[in-house]
């Protein structure tokens, strides 16, 4: 059943490619797919390619994929090892969901991130306090990482 | 929180009144200062008088002594006063002229209280022992005024500077029959006999008090209480006593502001033999006793202040007791025994069949309330065999917790799933939880009064309190956690289920677990607290108020499966051995149902929780000295044993058989047919399929005004409650994770 789902998916998302986003499977193994997200244009992330990899569970779509960032960023919910802290990917999980719409989010927690839960409290401190320089800082990684 | 000037401050001076309590002996005035030299100088006084009496000298001086019985039968209107014009004070001899006793008290005491022989009396008598005491009324007593002297009476006003000490005496304390006498006929009494073997010296020195004739006296602390049966009148007595170990005999004096009756325990002692021998034995006790506390320089503020309150609220009391002799067994096995029973190294010491420390006649009198108790039926275990018997009672307890800790953890594996989990009452379980919470409170408070048994006890309190707060937490959580969409509705709605027309509010927020555990654990810590304060106050009432309500609460508390039969109703269960036919012939895989709660669980729950209950009522030498009742654990076990019929019965028959019909709805049928409206708001395809947001291959299904589609099995697609289609294969595969609409995260009603 989740084999039939991927082969879906990547079907879909071939057939309709959502603009900024794209993903397909790294090779033969359809369970692990490489995923890139264009940074969007007004956030601080603007002009970056950021990676992620993608790893489906054998009870897909029941359990969520498991998303990590391979390009290095500055957020407040990225941690230094790519891990994403969004609820949709973790409790809030939905079957309804598929990987363009899950790339989505991804987008719009770039542009609008979620200080109040971080996964890094540095970084969401400085957002709060200091959106200038968190912006900065972002660029800064983006131009040395995600050019 | 920054630390600043204030804080500091605070700080400082919260440390200050903290520490700056009067240290020492307590005096916080001058008036105070003046009447604790007061005191000390009366004792040192009486002290002096005493290491010169022998046993034929009069007690002269000392405070509570000056009186004999004699002196007040023939003036009752005497006072306390010394001397007495025509009083003999040199000689002392064991009449009523010169004790405190009537002639007929003596004479019981003499006859029938003390008994001679030749016999064998164990040395330790640690223990406590219960029993019944009686009034005997037939006789009236003169009362003999014992006055409290003025220095022990606090300030007057705040200028007075040095208290009084000479005569008369306070005498507006007057009326004593009226507010501490005894007044009941019958009643229980509990005599604590601790041994005098540690005492703390000054700045609370701990020393061994070791006496040079422990084989022939002991000096002793008796603690005795007694009351009425139904406990609306209690007494206690706090005495010091001295133990004739070769005849078996105690007497025990108490002792406050009136009463300085240490110096009365050698020529009372001596009552029955009256040689001189026994007086100067027992006197060189009571100077060894006097000599090892440092008795002067201990006397603090505390001490003056609790005798005279002591004075003012009770009467003294004068107690001749009588043990029963071990004549089973010599000097050496006693010897034996009680070396390997406070030090167990394995001796052959046959320990299970020492008898009990019985007593076998006891008298207490009191002087100026003029009254006379006896004693009957007075026993008890040895304190290091009741230890004993208490600690196996603990450690069984703590393997039944054990076990109840598995049988839970079995029944929380057995609902794996979302929509079992929604089966389980969450009241049953709050039940439960509320048991071992207080349980596990009471245990650790426990450890307080019984040092001996701190091991035990703190193991049983450690499991009572993994099992509520964690395990039973846990579980509970998760079972409000899938009903949180409930707690709106109304039982009726519940019952009925109206999905057509009625407006269920869908929640925008449902509650995430982290919230509903705290939510929940505050819930719990309240509960906790308020089940102690009433337990703690139950358990001061007076017995006939005291007996209904425990009998009522203990069986409300084993009640704990009706709110699961409840809600087997409510939820209207499948018995458990239906088929059900689809109506085109064609056989799905059937969903047995399971029951909700695992029947290794419900029985031995049952069991594990009904077992102390059992114990307590119905074995009669148990450890909490509870009264029997084997009509009430006949009634909790019935009680038990419907709860558990009933829950087979819904399990069998289903869980609404015994509601009348009209409270039995349908419940939400998820294979229905769908209208063309609805197939069109979905955005059909020409083959009227709606796509399947899970696997995301098209849905055939049936609608109601398409001829076309009547072929398609209604039971091979499923339709929420908020209108969404999946494969029934899909839908159910998602339910088992979570009970929640994938496409707009609606609740689903469980299968």
């Amino acid at each position: 059943m989740s084999l039939k789902r991927i082969t879906k998916e990547l079907n879909d998302l071939g057939r309709d490619p959502p603009t900024s986003c794209s993903a397909g499977p790294v090779g033969d193994d359809l369970y692990h797919w490489q995923a890139s997200i264009m940074g969007p244009p007004d956030s601080p992330y603007a002009g970056g390619v950021f990676f992620l990899s993608i790893h489906f569970p054998t009870d897909y779509p029941f359990k969520p994929p498991k998303i990590s960032f391979t390009t290095k960023i500055y957020h407040p919910n990225i941690n230094a090892n790519g891990n994403i802290c969004l609820d949709i990917l973790k409790d809030q999980w939905s079957p309804a969901l598929t990987i363009s719409k899950v790339l989505l989010s991804i987008c719009s927690l770039l542009t609008d991130a979620n200080p109040d839960d971080p996964l890094v409290p540095e970084i969401a401190h400085i957002y709060k306090t200091d959106r200038s320089k968190y912006e900065a800082t972002a660029k800064e990684w983006t131009k040395k990482y995600a050019v | 929180m920054e630390i600043d000037g204030n804080t500091l401050l605070l700080v400082f001076v919260f440390l200050f009144i903290l520490y700056s309590n009067p240290s020492g002996d307590g005096v916080t005035s001058q008036y105070e200062y003046n009447q604790l030299q007061t005191l000390k100088a009366q004792y040192e006084q009486e002290h002096m008088q005493f290491s010169n009496l022998s046993s034929n000298h009069n007690f002269r001086n000392i405070t509570g002594l000056k009186l004999s019985y004699g002196d007040v039968l023939q003036e009752p209107k005497i006072n306390a006063t010394y001397p007495i014009e025509g009083k003999d004070y040199d000689h002392w001899f064991a009449n009523q002229n010169y004790t405190l006793l009537p002639e007929s008290v003596e004479y019981e005491i003499k006859h029938s209280v003390w008994k001679t022989g030749h016999n064998v009396y164990p040395p330790n008598v640690t223990s406590t022992l219960r029993g019944q005491v009686k009034r005997s009324h037939d006789e009236e007593f003169v009362v003999v005024p014992m006055p409290i002297p003025e220095y022990y009476k606090p300030a007057q006003d705040l200028l007075q500077n040095r208290p009084s000490f000479a005569e008369p005496y306070d005498s507006e304390l007057g009326d004593y029959q009226g507010s501490r006498n005894i007044t009941f006929l019958e009643g229980e009494i509990v005599v604590e006999i601790l041994s005098a073997d540690t005492i703390s010296g000054l700045y609370e020195r701990e020393t061994r008090f070791q006496n040079t004739q422990s084989d022939r006296w002991r000096f002793l602390h008796l603690n005795i209480h007694f009351s009425d049966y139904s406990e609306n009148e209690k007494h206690a007595i706090r005495s010091k006593a001295i133990y004739d170990i070769q005849n078996g005999r105690i007497l025990a004096f108490s002792e406050s502001a009136k009463f300085h009756s240490l110096f009365a325990l050698p020529h009372y002692m001596n009552l029955k033999n009256e040689d001189e021998a026994t007086y100067n034995q027992v006197k060189t006790l009571v100077e060894e006793y006097w000599n090892a506390t440092d008795f002067i320089n201990t006397r603090s503020m505390a001490y003056l202040q609790n005798s005279y309150a002591v004075a003012s609220t009770s009467c003294e009391f004068l107690a001749f007791l009588q043990l029963d002799p071990w004549s089973d067994f010599s000097q050496e096995q006693i010897r034996t025994i009680d070396k390997e029973l406070t030090w167990p190294l394995g001796r052959s010491a046959n320990l299970s069949s020492l008898p009990p420390v019985n007593i076998s006649s006891g008298l207490i009198y009191s002087p100026d309330c003029g009254v006379r108790l006896q004693m009957k039926n007075v026993t008890g275990l040895r304190y290091e065999l009741q230890v004993r018997k208490m600690r196996n009672l603990l450690l069984l307890g703590a393997v039944l917790l054990a076990s109840q800790i598995y049988l839970l953890l079995r029944q929380m594996q057995h609902t794996n799933t979302p929509s079992l989990v929604n089966k389980i009452s969450y009241w049953s379980f709050s039940l439960m939880n509320l048991v071992d919470g207080v349980l596990a409170i009471i245990f650790f408070v426990m450890t307080n009064s019984f040092a001996a048994l701190y091991q035990p006890l703190i193991v049983c309190s450690f499991a009572c309190l993994i099992l509520a707060s964690v395990f039973e937490m846990r579980y509970m959580i998760s079972v409000y956690a899938s009903q949180v969409n409930e707690r709106n509705v109304s039982i009726f709605t519940l019952l009925r289920r109206n999905t057509d027309g009625d407006e269920r509010p869908t929640p925008t927020v449902i509650p995430d677990e982290a919230s509903i555990s705290s939510s929940l654990y505050r819930s719990y810590v309240f509960k906790m607290l308020f089940s102690m304060i009433a337990i703690l106050s139950v358990a001061t009432w007076p017995r006939d108020l005291r007996a209904p309500v425990e009998c009522l609460g203990i069986f409300v508390l084993s009640s704990y499966w009706v709110p699961q039969i409840v809600r087997n109703a409510v939820k209207g269960n499948m018995p458990r051995r239906t088929e059900t036919e689809s109506p085109t012939g064609t056989s799905l895989p059937q969903r047995q149902s399971k029951p909700p709660l695992l029947w290794t669980f419900v029985i031995g729950t049952s069991i594990i929780r009904f077992l102390p209950v059992a114990y307590v009522y119905s074995v009669p030498p148990n450890i909490f000295y509870h009264h029997q009742d084997r009509r009430f654990v006949a009634v909790v076990a019935a009680w038990l044993f419907i709860q558990i019929a009933l829950l087979y019965s819904q399990d069998v028959f289903g869980g609404r058989w015994f509601l009348p019909n009209y409270t039995i709805p349908d419940g939400y049928k998820y294979h229905k047919a769908i209208s063309s409206g609805e197939l069109l708001e979905h955005g059909s395809s020409e083959n009227h399929t709606i796509d399947c947001a899970i696997c995301m291959n098209d849905v055939a299904v049936y609608v109601e005004d398409i001829a076309e589609t009547h072929k398609v099995d209604q039971q091979s697609y499923m339709v929420t409650p908020c209108g969404h289609i999946f494969h029934t294969n899909c839908l159910e595969n998602w339910m088992s994770y979570k009970l929640q609409c994938p496409v707009c995260r609606a609740p689903l009603p469980p299968l």
